[in-house]
Parts: structure tokens; C-alpha cells; sequence
């Protein structure tokens, strides 16, 4: 019987969020469907994981290993690979996470099945899955359907799948696999924690975050003082860090900082997805942004459209006019 | 590329340091360079970027982000080519560009400037911004296309896509109009002038714009430009001869002046302010056009003109030349030109001070707002003066 | 060392507020934009083209796309790659595992030490392709490369995971890395590079050359359809000059409690 599989990630000794989202998006397709959930952990220890998942899933696959010490792509893949095989889910589902962006495609090779990665919505139509994905900055949504094929496997994008209650019990089966004998041809050497820095955004109340339509480090200035007028420090997205403008300390988003402040100001941020599951979380967001069509406007509460150079000057003013009366 | 190669290998070396390419004409003070006034260092004046870029081809020095921040923040206003004692004063501003030049052909220029140039490469301006809204601005209007109209009015980018300008190109737009004067604009179809990417030292691509915008307005049939933007005036008027592109070009205050003077323009709506005007680089020192927009704003009814202790060829540069009204290399402090110069404007008692550039528009506004000098000086496009006094709202 | 990057050309769709879809759903119209050099390949080549000045050998730049995207070849040779191969396709219509296929034909038969690709392409961002080709071609790969360093036979690189954390491997080659952005800072690339890469060789295959043909070429991920994204919540947009919006926005931040 054909079901739907989920393959869960840990790090850090707790199942990933994403693992959360994409099991609660798993479950409502099975339930549609009718079909059996599967969760797919692997690891050195994972029994915690293990009855974590159960909570969703109908039956848990558990896989331990002494390989598994850190949760890397090859060995993954294998195993994978071998449940796809033996299993034959209608879907594979997993978070489009660092660890599935290097995983997923090579598998998808490997099995000779379709891959849609990184999707903000999955569902059935017609007994056939589809999916939807956002392109193009964000302004395009795209909706495909997959060739004939007995599985798929599907990327769910981050923060996209609201995590539902599971309430379940489904079964755990521990899963012994053999691994080949170990080449290596690629050798991982550790993993490097993100370093402590000065400045720790995610204390902060307020937050005046810059993107990329600063344009220049010599603007940071205006920046600073309106953090300082606001009581706040100030974050950034990505490719501000890029640019060695900021330390990376100072990066909301995915591969930096999730920060929930009472107020985020985005400046010249246009909200890709990435940066958007690091801040979304805030009690106020506004956002100033030249473009009236960026899809900061959609997460944001309020929303200015003109230029950030000319509008931040204008705020810092009115900013130390009304805190001038109170004090 | 080494000393011996670059072109003016044989006289860099003569600038033995005096110093004097940082003063104005009445030698008032040490400040009239705008990035030496902005950082108060040898190294910033000219005399201390052609010792760099000596130093630097010499192989004595090697390139750094800093060097080229140095090179870039020179906003090409010409002041030091008008101080300088030496014969080779009229080369003094091209070793500069040509030293930004190397860097441009090596890839290595600081980033607001590589994005600069790659948005013009791209987009046809430094925003960024899609050449699809280029023509944005004239929205409601009624300013017509291009097609063999006496005049082509020449907007420029900062006048189409920065809101500022576009405020003051839809006014001149209608003064036009209102004057009678037969022109026509290119619209989505206007590209960069490229007078700020030859100052950036990016030649091949200023080439390039010149070609496409001379054989674009001969295919049009133009003869007659008018320009918004002294920087484009400057460009078009000075080289794109070069380029077999003969027109007759015109900075707007010229053809007001004209218009004026020959009653073709009603301006007895007049204009009540003490006025100071700050001469633009590209219509002053560049040009020597140092008349034309005194003379639109004397006969305007109303305008008391009174000027600021350095003016025409002496004027303190704004800071926003030499692509720097973007990359802004000088902004950011109260030693910044811009802000020297609002102050500056404000000594003279002027409560309106009058640009006839929209860099120096930009730029100058901006420079009130931080002086917190909003309730004594406004700064006012020439174009808004005149339009105000022909009633046009 | 022998180096091979793989890059495109993608619509210039950050700042547009105009994008329109095409009657069929299939497109969107590209006539009002701009078209560059996908951002994580413009890393790629900076990557490529710093181990090549460092240790010698050679770089061949390649594209899978139409003609107008040999301008992205050209951007690559003027930036220091010594060959260009283009091979002839409309890919609109093909899915990452359709290009993979034809990039995996061409590259088997070059010789290489080391494959990069940008992390993922600034129009569709479905990030498998460099990953999907390594697989094909049976090298090992890393994905996400932010770090890298080369020696004799091997890289040192980190990739990125979430949260700033970082996983370090060594390689050994030949092997195929995707480049994130912040690697390194891509240089300037002059006019006069790219005049002067107009010059240069540009190799054009036709899909045949690698023994391909279209038939064979079936995409495994379909295109349904295009839509603009429904309307979901849209901010309060405080509209006016900038003094007037900064004045409404500081009342609003201050009846908020903010200050
Ligand atoms: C695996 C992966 C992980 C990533 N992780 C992160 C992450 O953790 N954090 C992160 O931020 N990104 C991350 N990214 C990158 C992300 O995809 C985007 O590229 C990035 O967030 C874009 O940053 P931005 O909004 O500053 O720049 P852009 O998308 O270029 O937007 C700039 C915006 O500024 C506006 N603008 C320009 N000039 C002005 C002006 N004068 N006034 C007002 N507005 C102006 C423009 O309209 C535009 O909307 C990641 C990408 C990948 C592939
Ligand atoms: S450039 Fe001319 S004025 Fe300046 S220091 Fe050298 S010689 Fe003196
Ligand atoms: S052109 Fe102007 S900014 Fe440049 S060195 Fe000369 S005086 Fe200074």
C-alpha cells in the first residue's frame, strides 16, 4: 500500500521546525487521500525523535546508526533511496531545508523520479498531485503537475505549512540498514556554530533592519540614528552582510537570526521567503520600500512606498519632535 | 598597467603638492575642494590623489577598497583645475579619471559604484530602476513624444526617476508649454547622458551611450536639445561633437533667458524671496555659463538675488558630481560639501536657495533637512521659481 | 586545475511592479524587462575565475538557453573564463532535471577537476540543478558553498545550514560545488571587457552535438499554469510626501507604545 512519506530532520537535539510544518502538511494529504502517513528519522540516537513523530505519523521508521553522528546528505540518501525502493510512497515529503537542497536533487537522479522543490502549496486534484511554487522575486506563483511516475519527491518551503496538532500514535519500527564500505572521497570535518557576536538582535525590542536598497554602507548612519531615536539596534538581510556592511550576527532570516521584536522596521527589504521566516514573527512590521509591488507589503502591518534615503532623515525628525514633547 | 603605460605617465609626477587646488578664488579658506572639505586630508585634495595614483602605478602602493575610495570621491567639479598654477592644470582632472579608469578595467572600484555602472549597463540609469518607467514622470502632463518638434527636451535620470526631479522636470515641462515652445521627449526611449560614467572612468561604456544617443536623436531628426540637467548639457554640448552628434544644445536657463527677454515667457506673476544661487559645476566651472540663470532669476519680479561668499568659479561644489549624488563617497557628516554649502547659503540672509541642477537639488535638500535649517531656507529648482512666477502651480 | 562553471541569464524581476502573464498562462511577458546574469553564478565566476588566477589551468563558462544568453558567456570571458559553450535550446518550457541531462552530455566529454554552479537561479530558485548534475555525472558534491579553498586534488569548503551554522568538508576532485552569495565580492566587469569578449570564441552546440534529441528530452516536472499571487493581507500603506508619511508612521509608533 502506497502511502505518503515524510523525512524528518534534527539538529541540535530537536527535530527541525520544518519537520513540524511539512508532517502536519503530510498528514492532511493522507488524510485526503486515505492513505497512510510514514515518518523517516535517522540518526545516532533517535528514539526521542522517534516518538515525537508518532504524534502524526501512522507508522515511524526509525534508523540508527553510528554513521549518522551529524545529519549528512550521502548516508541519508542511501537509506532513503532503500525505503523509497521497498516502500513505494505516493509522495516523499520533506522540509526545503540546507540539508534537502543537497540531498534531494542527487536522490531524485539516483531513483529517477520528478523532484518539485521549495513549494508553498501541495495538493490533490483529480487523484493526481499538484504543486505551486513562487517565482520570479516572489511576484509569480506556478502550479505543476509531475510526469508519470509511480513517487514523487516534494520540498516544502519553510514556514509555509502551519503546524496542526498530531495527537496520534502511530507505530515505530526500527529499521536496520547496511552501509556500504565508507569511501572517502568527502570527508566532513564538523560542523562551525554561528560565533557570538556584540550585538544580540534577538534580545532586541526594536528592530530597524536594512536590505539591500541601502545601497551603500556610508547610508548605515541615517540607520543608526534611527535605531537610536527608536531605542533599537539594527539587523539586515542578507546581502547586506554579503557586502561586509554588517557583521553576520546581524542577519535575519533563514541562514541568520529568527527575531521576534515589537517592532520591525524593514528598509529597502523586498521580503524573500528567506528572510521573511526570520522576522515574521514580530508584533508590528512596516516596511519602506520604493517598490509598491515587494512582498514585504503582504507580511508587513503598515507600509511606506518611496525612497528609504528620503523618507528615514524625515522619520528620524518627526521621531525626536514627538518623543521632544513628552520628555 | 604600469607608469609607463598609462597616458599621462610623463607629467603626473609635476604636481609638487602646493596645495592650491583646494582654495577658491578669493582664497577664503582651504575648503573648496569638496571631499578634501569633507575629510580635511591631503589625501583627499587632488594634489594628493595624483601623488596615489603615482604612487600606486609605481608599484610603491597597492590597490585597497580605501584607495578607491579616495579615487571615487572626487566629484570632478574642476576646482583644482581652476587653481592649480601649473601648465598641466588642464590635464589634472583627467590623470583622476584615468586612474578610476585602470580600476574600472581591472574590476576593482568600490561596490555602490560597480552597481552604478552595471545598473546603466542594464537598466540605462543608476537606480536601477526598469527603463519601462523611465517615462513615468510626465504622467498627466500632456507633454508630447518626440517627433521632429523644434526642441528635444533631454530630461536625464535623476529628473525621471528620482521624485524630486521629476517634480522639477514635469515643471519645466510646463513651462514649456506655457511659453509655446514647439519640444518633444524621448520617454521610456530617454537613455543615461553617460557624463557621470565618463567621470566614473568607465569610457567604453560612456562611448557607447554617446553612439546610441547621438544615432537615436539623428534618426529622430533633432537639432535642438534642451536639457534639464546641466550634466547632460555639459556631456552632449562638450562630447558627443566627438561622437559626429552636432546639436544645438541648450541648459534650460538659456533658453528661459532668451525666452524672457524676448517676451515669450510671462513671468510678472513674480516670486517674493531673497534668493541666493549656488552655481552647478557642470554649468559653472565646466561651462562657464555663469550668467544665464542670474539673468532668469533678475528679471523674475520679486527675487532679490543676493550671492554667497564664494559663486561662479569659486563655488563650493554640492558633492553629488562625479556619480557621487549616488555612490555618495562625501555624505554623512556636517563637514559634508552639501551641508557647508546650505550653511553657507544661509549666512547670506537668502531664505530660498536656487539650483539649476537636480543632483544639486537632491543633494542640497537633503543637507537642509539635516541642519534642521527647514524653517529658514527652501531649496528651489530655478525651473519652480520661474514656474511659480508664470503661475503655474 | 581545470574548472567548469555553469550559469545563466534571468528577467530582472526585483524591482518590478509590473510583471504581466501571458494569455496562456505559460510566460510572463519580458518585453519591459531588463535581463542579467543570475546572481549566484555571477559568485560562481568570481569563485572560478580567483582559483584559476591562483593556480593556473583553465575555465570554460557554459549555458544551456537561447542566443541572446551567449551575453552571459561574454560577461564570463570578459571576467577571465578562457571557453564559452553554449548549448542551442529554449529552455522555458524545460525543468531542472531536463537541463541537468543535457549539461551532464556535455560536460562528461570535457576534461574537469572541478564543476561549480550558482546555489540556485534568481527566477525559478528551485535550487537542484548543480546537485542533480553531480549525481549524473558521479562525483561528489556540496551545495551552498559559502567557503572555499583549493589544493592538489582536493577542496576545502563549508556549506551553509540554517541559523549562521556552517558544515565543513574536504573534497576530493573532481567535484561539483553550488556557490552561495557572500563567497567572495564579484568584481566589475568593464564594457570594454565585454567588447573585447566579443571577440572571442563562443562555442554553439546544437542538442545532437552530445547525441541529444528533443524527443529524449521529457520534462518529469510539468508547467500548469502562471498566476499573479492571490491578494492576501496588504499593509496600511501610509501614503504622502516623506515628511508627511514619517510624520503619520511616528504617530502610529508612538500610540503603539514603541516610544
Ligand atoms: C539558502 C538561502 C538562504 C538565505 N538566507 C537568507 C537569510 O537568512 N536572510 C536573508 O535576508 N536572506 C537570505 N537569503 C537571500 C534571499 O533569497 C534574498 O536574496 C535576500 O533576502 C534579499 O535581500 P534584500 O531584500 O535586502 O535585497 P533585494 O531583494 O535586492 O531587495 C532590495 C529591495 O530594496 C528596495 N529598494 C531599493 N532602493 C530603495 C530605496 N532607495 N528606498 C526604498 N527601497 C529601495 C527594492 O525595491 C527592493 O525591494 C537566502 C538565500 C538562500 C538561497
Ligand atoms: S594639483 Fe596643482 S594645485 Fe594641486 S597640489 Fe598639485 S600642483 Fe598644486
Ligand atoms: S575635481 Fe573637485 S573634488 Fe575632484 S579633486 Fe578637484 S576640486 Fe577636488
Amino acid at each position: 500500500m502506497s502511502g505518503i512519506l515524510v523525512v524528518a530532520e534534527h539538529r541540535n537535539r530537536a527535530l527541525a521546525n520544518v519537520s513540524y510544518q511539512v508532517l502536519s502538511k503530510g498528514r492532511q494529504l493522507a488524510d485526503q487521500a486515505q492513505m497512510e502517513l510514514l515518518a523517516v528519522v535517522a540518526g545516532s540516537d533517535v528514539d526521542a525523535y522517534a516518538k515525537e513523530l508518532a504524534g502524526w505519523a501512522d507508522r515511524v521508521l526509525a534508523v540508527k546508526s553510528d554513521r549518522l553522528e551529524g545529519l549528512l546528505a550521502e548516508p541519508c540518501q542511501k537509506i532513503i533511496a532503500h525505503l523509497i525502493r521497498k516502500i513505494k510512497p505516493k509522495i516523499t515529503l520533506m522540509g526545503h531545508s540546507s540539508f534537502a537542497m543537497d540531498m534531494a536533487p542527487s536522490l531524485s537522479v539516483e531513483l529517477g523520479i520528478p523532484l518539485a522543490t521549495d513549494c508553498i502549496d501541495i495538493f490533490w486534484q483529480n487523484g493526481d498531485i499538484l504543486v505551486t511554487r513562487s517565482i520570479y522575486n516572489s511576484k509569480v506563483n506556478a502550479t505543476y503537475s509531475f510526469a508519470q511516475s509511480e513517487t514523487v519527491l516534494i520540498t516544502g518551503r519553510v514556514g509555509e505549512f502551519s503546524v496542526e496538532e498530531g495527537g496520534r500514535q502511530g507505530q515505530i519500527e526500527e529499521i536496520e540498514f547496511d552501509f556500504e564500505e565508507e569511501s572517502d572521497y568527502k570527508k566532513f570535518e564538523g560542523y562551525l556554530e554561528a560565533e557570538a557576536g556584540g550585538v544580540d538582535i534577538t534580545q532586541a525590542e526594536v528592530l530597524v533592519s536594512v536590505g539591500r536598497g541601502i545601497k551603500d554602507k556610508k547610508n548605515l548612519e541615517m540607520v543608526e540614528e534611527l535605531a537610536r531615536v527608536l531605542g533599537g539596534v539594527v539587523s539586515c538581510s542578507r546581502p547586506v552582510v554579503d557586502y561586509g556592511w554588517l557583521p553576520s550576527e546581524r542577519q535575519v532570516g533563514l541562514s541568520g537570526k529568527t527575531v521576534q521584536p515589537k517592532l520591525y522596521l524593514g528598509l529597502g527589504i523586498s521580503g524573500a521567503f528567506q528572510h521573511v521566516v526570520g522576522m515574521k514573527g514580530a508584533s508590528i512590521i512596516v516596511a519602506i520600500n520604493k517598490d509598491a509591488k515587494a512582498p514585504i507589503f503582504s507580511v508587513a502591518n503598515y507600509g511606506i512606498v518611496d525612497d528609504l534615503l528620503k523618507v528615514v532623515p524625515a522619520l528620524v525628525n518627526k521621531i525626536s519632535e514627538l518623543k521632544g514633547k513628552t520628555e | 598597467m604600469t607608469l609607463t603605460d598609462y597616458k599621462y605617465g610623463d607629467v603626473i609626477h609635476r604636481c609638487f603638492r602646493c596645495g592650491y587646488c583646494k582654495f577658491p578664488i578669493n582664497w577664503m579658506d582651504v575648503n573648496n575642494c569638496p571631499a578634501y572639505a569633507r575629510f580635511r586630508m591631503e589625501t583627499y585634495s587632488c594634489g594628493g590623489r595624483l601623488w596615489l595614483t603615482r604612487a600606486w602605478l609605481e608599484g610603491e602602493i597597492e590597490w585597497s577598497d580605501h584607495l578607491a575610495d579616495i579615487l571615487y570621491s572626487c566629484t570632478a567639479c574642476k576646482n583644482c583645475e581652476v587653481k592649480c598654477p601649473l601648465s598641466f592644470n588642464i590635464d589634472i582632472l583627467n590623470m583622476m579619471i584615468a586612474a578610476k579608469g585602470e580600476m574600472v578595467e581591472r574590476g576593482e572600484v568600490p561596490s555602490p559604484v560597480k552597481e552604478f555602472l552595471e545598473n546603466i549597463q542594464r537598466q540605462g540609469n543608476p537606480y536601477g530602476t526598469s527603463r519601462a518607467k523611465r517615462g513615468e514622470w510626465m504622467e498627466g502632463t500632456g507633454i508630447e513624444a518626440y517627433q521632429g518638434q523644434e526642441f528635444l527636451y533631454y530630461v536625464g535620470c535623476v529628473g525621471s526617476y528620482d521624485t524630486r526631479g521629476q517634480e522639477t522636470a514635469r515643471i519645466l515641462g510646463k513651462v514649456l508649454q506655457k511659453a509655446g515652445v514647439s519640444f518633444g521627449v524621448l520617454g521610456n526611449d530617454e537613455n543615461c547622458d553617460g557624463n557621470e560614467v565618463k567621470n566614473l572612468g568607465e569610457e567604453t561604456l560612456f562611448e557607447m551611450l554617446a553612439e546610441e544617443n547621438v544615432a537615436q536623436f539623428q534618426g529622430l531628426g533633432v537639432q535642438k536639445i534642451v536639457t534639464l540637467s546641466p550634466h547632460s548639457y555639459n556631456t552632449m554640448k562638450n562630447d558627443y561633437p566627438g561622437f559626429n552628434g552636432e546639436f544645438e544644445v541648450s541648459h534650460y536657463t538659456q533658453l528661459l533667458q532668451g525666452l524672457i527677454r524676448d517676451g515669450g515667457l510671462d513671468v510678472s506673476g513674480g516670486y517674493n524671496a531673497t534668493v541666493t544661487y549656488h552655481d552647478p559645476c557642470f554649468l559653472g566651472r565646466w561651462n562657464e555659463e555663469y550668467n544665464a540663470p542670474r539673468a532668469v532669476l533678475k528679471s523674475t519680479p520679486g527675487v532679490q538675488l543676493v550671492e554667497m561668499a564664494r559663486n561662479k568659479d569659486g563655488a563650493l561644489c554640492c558633492g553629488g558630481g562625479g556619480g557621487n549624488f549616488y555612490i555618495d563617497l562625501l555624505g554623512g557628516s556636517a563637514d559634508s560639501p552639501a551641508r557647508r554649502r546650505v550653511r553657507e547659503a544661509c549666512e547670506t540672509g537668502a531664505n530660498v536657495l536656487a539650483v539649476a541642477c537636480p543632483n544639486c537639488l537632491t543633494m542640497l535638500e537633503d543637507a537642509v533637512k539635516a541642519e534642521g535649517l527647514e524653517d529658514k531656507l527652501a531649496v528651489k529648482d530655478i525651473a519652480e521659481i520661474v514656474g511659480e512666477a508664470c503661475g503655474i502651480k | 586545475m581545470d574548472i567548469i562553471a555553469c550559469i545563466k541569464r534571468v528577467p530582472d524581476t526585483s524591482e518590478a511592479d509590473f510583471i504581466k502573464i501571458d494569455p496562456a498562462q505559460r510566460d510572463i511577458e519580458k518585453d519591459r524587462l531588463a535581463f542579467k546574469i543570475n546572481n549566484w553564478d555571477e559568485y560562481a565566476l568570481e569563485a572560478a575565475v580567483q582559483l584559476k588566477e591562483k593556480l593556473g589551468g583553465t575555465l570554460t563558462a557554459i549555458t544551456v538557453g537561447p542566443e541572446d544568453w551567449n551575453e552571459v558567456l561574454r560577461r564570463a570571458l570578459a571576467m577571465g573564463a578562457d571557453n564559452a559553450i553554449r548549448i542551442d535550446r529554449d529552455v522555458s518550457a524545460d525543468d531542472a532535471y531536463t537541463v541537468a541531462v543535457i549539461l551532464e552530455r556535455v560536460i562528461q566529454r570535457l576534461s574537469y577537476d572541478l564543476v561549480l554552479f550558482g546555489a540556485q537561479s534568481e527566477d525559478f530558485g528551485s535550487g537542484q540543478l548543480g546537485a542533480m548534475v553531480a549525481e549524473m555525472l558521479g562525483i561528489p558534491h556540496a551545495t551552498l558553498v559559502t567557503v572555499l579553498e583549493a589544493e592538489e586534488g582536493k577542496v576545502h569548503t563549508q556549506r551553509e545550514l540554517e541559523a549562521g551554522t556552517l558544515q565543513s568538508y574536504t573534497i576530493e576532485l573532481p567535484a561539483l560545488l553550488t556557490v552561495h552569495t557572500g563567497i567572495n565580492q564579484p568584481r566589475y566587469i568593464s564594457l570594454r571587457g565585454i567588447r573585447s569578449a566579443m571577440q572571442k570564441e563562443l562555442q554553439v552546440m546544437a542538442l545532437d552535438d552530445p547525441g541529444l534529441s528533443p524527443e529524449t528530452l521529457v520534462p518529469m516536472v510539468k508547467l500548469e499554469k502562471l498566476e499573479l499571487p492571490p491578494k492576501g493581507k496588504e499593509a496600511e500603506l501610509i501614503a504622502g510626501a516623506p515628511e508627511e508619511a514619517a510624520e503619520r508612521l511616528a504617530k502610529i509608533l508612538k500610540d503603539a507604545g514603541i516610544f
